[in-house]
């Protein structure tokens, strides 16, 4: 069963088309990966997916739904969680504080939302830090943070926008096993990422795309070998070798 | 040693620690208690020792503003957003009450609800438009809004049937004194009555910070997208935040109203009204439930003495002084003074559970 189908999704702002037709979609289970060079429109696509931007043009159906003019509460509320690139913590309030935030999302009681705030920290092995200051977290505990807190509000569907960037290599590792962690709770995974190791040992397919559009979609094999791959991120004369 | 007891050595040490934070949290807990009483003994029993009515007046003030601040609180500290024309709903208050007496002989405590609701309804049309603006906008917005305001009722003799009296306000003549007409001879009826509404204002603010709408105010005033995509509506609850604050806010109008019997545009509506609440809240601490009535005890007094010694020399002294306070907190103690102070108290409390341990061993 397809758990989010995008079709012809197009973003513009003003004369610049960020995504331009784009067209995919997602089995309930999978982890999906979209990478694609600097600038090639992976964030739009991932913030008009999570309501963020009303899309231009064409359709996005989340459980057979259409979401186009969804607000992201609502979508969170669905069961579409995200956590952002550039991470946004509730910097002067405690991790546990942060993680009940979205834990509210699906109980109205505090000691309800408490207890699956401490559960999902304990599923992430990030219990010992519950009471620290959020602002004070290294960067790999606050790409852990986001996670915790999207994972909070109990999502079918997780958008992950980058969450290994700036890493140091052990790290990238955990995080690796933790996205492999969610997806054997049930969570469909849908990833941005730079890291080729983390994308090629974790996801099932991967869509690429450069200056907003689709140049090629596939197992991470697939792609690896994939001419138009390897032009777009290495240039011309590469992609004849 | 045997092995076993390797293992069960460290078990045990282990158990006795929980054991300890368990009966060091308890004692904490009580020392709050205690503390609390204290506040609460001294506060309900400062009447019978304080005689002097200008004193029991300041007193009186302190807890008016202490009740302002933290109304305001919940929008300008819990949401993250700046407010600054709160006097606004005080003005709403206390002219719907006054008209509603003056005119129709209907009790100040119903037209302290009517005026609330009033209040209410303005915040949320304040509310509205501006939310969606960030920063120095939305106080900006909220300012220009205040001053209209001011500015259409000192123009304005009759609204409709209800009579505004323009720049002269409103007078209440003392005539029937008794608690139905919110009106007394002395200073102390106020002085509870003002003081029960700060217990309850303070409460129900402890209430929000510790339910879901306290988390999503937090959350939205921080990282409004961060809370958004985590299904926090975060206008709404910054509304929901605004209905209630107008709506306490205008309780305290009423209350001015009776207490002082003579409103005009100048004395509730102004500027000056809001910018003080804001300056309270500021160097008290915004967010915190100890901030405003910390603020309040602090700049109070060095209002009203400076009005007092030096109100024909130097009028609007106070503000200078709140000016030069603002700017010492806000580079020493960005988050207020409750900061400091919170942490004194908390290093007395330990020092009080270290003797106690002691004690004990």
């Amino acid at each position: 069963m397809k758990i989010l189908e995008v079709s012809n999704l197009t973003m513009r702002f003003g004369g610049l088309t960020a995504v331009d037709s784009l067209n995919l979609s997602i089995e309930q289970g999978e982890i999906l990966a979209l990478i694609g060079p600097n600038g090639a429109g992976k964030s739009t696509a991932f913030n008009c997916i999570a309501g963020v931007y009303a899309p231009t043009d064409g359709k996005i159906e989340f459980n057979g739904e259409v979401i186009n003019r969804k607000k992201p509460w609502d979508l969170c509320k669905m069961g579409l969680a995200r956590t952002f690139q550039i991470v946004k913590p509730f910097a002067s309030k405690s991790v546990l504080y942060n993680v009940m935030v979205g834990a509210f999302a699906t109980t109205d009681k505090k000691d309800e939302a408490e207890e699956r705030a401490l559960a999902v920290l304990k599923t992430l092995h990030f219990e010992h830090r519950k009471d620290s200051r959020s602002g004070n977290l290294t960067i790999a505990d606050r790409k852990r943070l986001e996670i915790a807190r999207a994972l909070a509000t109990r999502p079918r569907l997780l958008l992950l926008d980058e969450v290994m960037a700036g890493l140091r290599p052990s790290e990238v590792d955990e995080m690796v096993e933790v996205i492999q962690l969610l997806r054997s709770t049930g969570v469909t995974i849908f990833v941005i990422e730079h890291i080729m190791r983390a994308i090629m040992a974790l996801s099932d397919r991967i869509v690429v795309i450069q200056f907003g559009k689709k140049i090629a979609e596939g197992t991470p094999k697939e792609i690896a070998s994939n001419e138009n791959v390897i032009k777009a991120y290495l240039g011309d004369e590469y992609g004849a070798a | 040693m045997t092995g076993k007891d390797a293992v069960r050595e460290p078990l045990k040490s282990e158990v006795n620690r929980m054991d300890n934070i368990d009966d060091s949290e308890a004692l904490r807990n009580r020392i709050r208690k205690v503390s609390l009483l204290l506040i609460a003994v001294v506060a309900f029993g400062l009447p019978l020792v304080m005689r002097s009515p200008t004193y029991l007046h300041i007193v009186i003030l302190i807890y008016f503003y202490a009740y302002l601040t933290t109304s305001w609180n919940m929008v300008g500290g819990f949401a993250g957003v700046l407010p600054l024309g709160h006097a606004v709903f005080i003005g709403a208050g206390a002219y719907t009450s006054t008209v509603l007496f003056l005119q129709y002989g209907i009790s100040p405590w119903i037209g302290m609800l009517i005026g609330g609701l009033i209040a209410t309804l303005i915040g949320l049309l304040i509310g509205l438009p501006t939310f969606k603006m960030r920063g120095a906008y939305f106080a900006l917005a909220t300012i220009a809004f205040a001053e209209g305001v001011r500015v259409m009722v000192e123009n304005i003799e009759f609204l409709g049937p209800f009579q505004l009296n323009g720049p002269r306000g409103l007078q209440i003549p003392p005539l029937d004194i008794g608690f139905a007409n919110f009106m007394f001879a002395n200073k102390e009826p106020y002085y509870y009555i003002i003081l029960i509404m700060l217990i309850l204002v303070i409460g129900l603010t402890w209430f929000i910070s510790q339910s879901k709408l306290g988390y999503y105010l937090n959350a939205g005033g921080e990282e409004p997208e961060a809370a958004m995509a985590l299904g926090v509506n975060v206008s709404r609850a910054k509304l929901i935040a605004m209905a209630m604050s107008s709506f306490l806010t205008a309780l305290a109008g009423t209350f001015y109203a009776q207490f002082s019997m003579f409103i005009h545009p100048k004395s509730i509506i102004s500027l000056d009204l809001s910018f003080e609440i804001a300056f309270i809240a500021l160097i008290g601490g915004r967010g915190s439930i100890a901030g405003p009535i910390l603020g309040a005890l602090l700049l109070r007094p060095v209002s009203d003495f400076s009005r007092i010694y030096f109100g024909d020399v130097f009028p609007g002294l106070h503000l200078v002084i709140f000016g030069v306070v603002l700017i010492l907190v806000m580079i020493y103690q960005p988050r207020g003074i409750q900061e400091p102070l919170t942490r004194i108290y908390d290093r007395i409390v330990d020092r009080l559970v270290e003797k106690y341990r002691k004690g004990v061993a």
